[in-house]
């Protein structure tokens, strides 16, 4: 059996707002079949990271790689070469974010189709098939021609998962996607990143749902300040932290949840 | 008054065909005005927007010169002063005169950069409040800026954009009867020369009053059509 390839890496990677530098120097690598989550507390940095990867937010330095696209930017800003180098890493990527940001002119199976169709350039009545099926998935079958504000946020989030799915991505970001949740419906998403996790799907996911990150995850990341303070695995890092952070802010986190 | 109604009919002393010509022509000169409008409108947005430094300042001082000039000046500037400019140059290159400049077009011309200034407003406003986070879930699946704007920040800022667009072209019509001091048949012009050569003021300014009510009517149904249908989907719009 071949080892798996590194689906996604990020190499020495900072980035400052101004005065505050919020990434300092990050090493990241994800291996096909990777679960990663993120945890951190608020203003760690989890956020930026994430967005570095697709250059939502352009890294002072560093180097992010998806599959065979490899970007270094240099300055925070993006060259136009680059700028069509991350156009299409980001055709390799899923992104989903807190608010789900689904397209609220277009009904749950345009916003499935989009970007295979206007980014991709695939056949209608593939790219249709294929949304159906991740709709199918996602258990949202029957609300192909809703409109967004009419889907509950679990709902909505679900669709943004399968809209994620359409790119056919190497890897998948999760940034929170269940704080904008009533909790009564954090369950029902939790459950398909569970899904999609038992595939083998590549995913990194930003979460402050420790049972859950505890579960799914091959492994964990500690943030503190711009810095990964510890990384392991599930049982390391909840069973065992060496960071005292670490130990600090999930007791907290135990301790807030029970 | 029974008599005067004959006036308004399409008989031999009638008005009335006079009256539907030049309600027609206020039609014409303000849907060129409104549409010149909106294309310039749209570069100015377009430049208030994502244009460097000198193109924003441009752009802000063409707004803040012609939304503080009253309307019926920019129209003498553009009809007197633009008669005298091409005066000025047909003398210079020996032609002989009488130089004179179309009402319609210096009209057109004059309302329709007024009218940019506005709908840039409208536009640029229409644009901001489309959610920085359907840009960035475009951004993030690969679209180029084209892409993005046509098919993520284009069809959210016209559904903000319409009723405020609607207020603009209802204020281009009324503009338009500005347009009279040219010369320029339209329904202003038409009602004032029907009202002096019958002495029937009362008449013709209140048929004149109808002939703008009857647009202006028409086109807020318009507006309201095009608002619902685009409202689809949106909180407001059910289904
Ligand atoms: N676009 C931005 N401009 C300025 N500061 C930012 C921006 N995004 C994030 N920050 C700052 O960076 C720090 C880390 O934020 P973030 O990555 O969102 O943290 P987390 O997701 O871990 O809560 C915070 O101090 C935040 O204020
Ligand atoms: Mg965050």
């Amino acid at each position: 059996m071949s080892l798996p390839s590194t689906a996604l890496s990020i190499a020495g990677l900072r980035k400052s707002f101004g005065s505050n530098e919020v990434l300092r120097g990050i090493d990241l690598v994800a291996k096909d079949g990777d679960v990663i989550s993120l945890i951190g507390a608020s203003g760690s940095g989890k956020s930026t990271l994430l967005r570095c990867i697709p250059m939502l937010e352009i890294p002072d330095v560093g180097t992010v790689s998806v599959g065979e696209d490899s970007l270094s930017p240099t300055g925070g800003r993006l060259s136009r070469a680059q700028l069509a180098v991350a156009r299409q890493m980001r055709g390799h990527l899923g992104f989903v974010f807190q608010n789900f940001n689904l397209w609220p002119h277009r009904t749950v199976l345009q916003n499935v189709i989009e970007a295979p169709l206007f980014v991709q350039s695939r056949p209608r009545a593939e790219a249709v098939e294929e949304a159906t099926a991740l709709l199918e998935k996602v258990g949202l079958a029957e609300k192909r021609d809703a409109w967004p504000a009419h889907l509950s946020g679990g709902q909505q989030q679900r669709v943004a998962i399968a809209r994620a799915l359409a790119q056919r991505p190497r890897a998948i970001l999760f940034d929170e996607p269940t704080s904008a949740l009533d909790p009564e419906l954090v369950g029902e998403v939790l459950k398909v990143i569970r899904a999609l996790a038992a595939e083998g799907r590549t995913m990194l996911i930003v979460t402050h749902e420790m049972g859950f990150a505890r579960e799914v995850s091959s492994r964990v990341v500690f943030l503190h300040q711009g810095l990964i303070e510890e990384a392991g695995t599930p049982g390391q890092v909840f069973g065992n932290p060496a960071s005292e952070r670490c130990r600090a802010f999930l007791s907290g986190h135990f301790d807030r949840n029970r | 008054m029974q008599a005067d109604l004959t006036l308004l009919g399409l008989g031999p002393d009638g008005w009335g065909l006079a009256l539907a010509r030049a309600g027609l022509m206020t039609l014409y000169v303000s849907v060129a005005a409104f549409l010149s409008g909106l294309a310039f409108g749209t570069l100015i947005a377009w430049a208030r927007v994502a244009g460097n430094w000198p193109l924003r300042k441009l752009a802000e001082a063409y707004a803040t010169v012609f939304r503080g000039v009253p309307d019926i000046l920019v129209i003498y500037l553009f009809y007197f002063g633009g008669r005298q400019v091409v005066t000025a140059i047909g003398t210079a290159l020996g032609l002989s005169g009488p130089f004179d400049i179309s009402g319609f077009l210096a009209g057109v011309l004059a309302i329709g950069l007024i009218s940019a200034a506005n709908q840039s407003e409208v536009l640029r406003g229409a644009y901001q409040a489309v959610p920085r986070g359907t840009i960035e879930a475009g951004r993030v699946v690969g679209m180029t800026r084209l892409i993005l704007f046509r098919r993520v920040i284009a069809p959210q800022a016209l559904v903000t954009a319409i009723p405020g667009m609607g207020n603009q072209w209802q204020s281009v019509i009324k503009e338009s009867a500005l347009v009279s001091v040219t010369g320029l048949v339209e329904t202003m012009r038409q009602v004032a020369v029907a009202a002096g050569t019958t002495q029937e003021h009362f008449l013709f300014y209140a048929a004149g009053a109808i002939i703008y009510l009857i647009i202006t009517t028409l086109s807020d149904h318009v507006f309201r059509l095009a608002e619902r249908r685009s409202l689809r989907g949106h909180e407001q719009g059910g289904l």
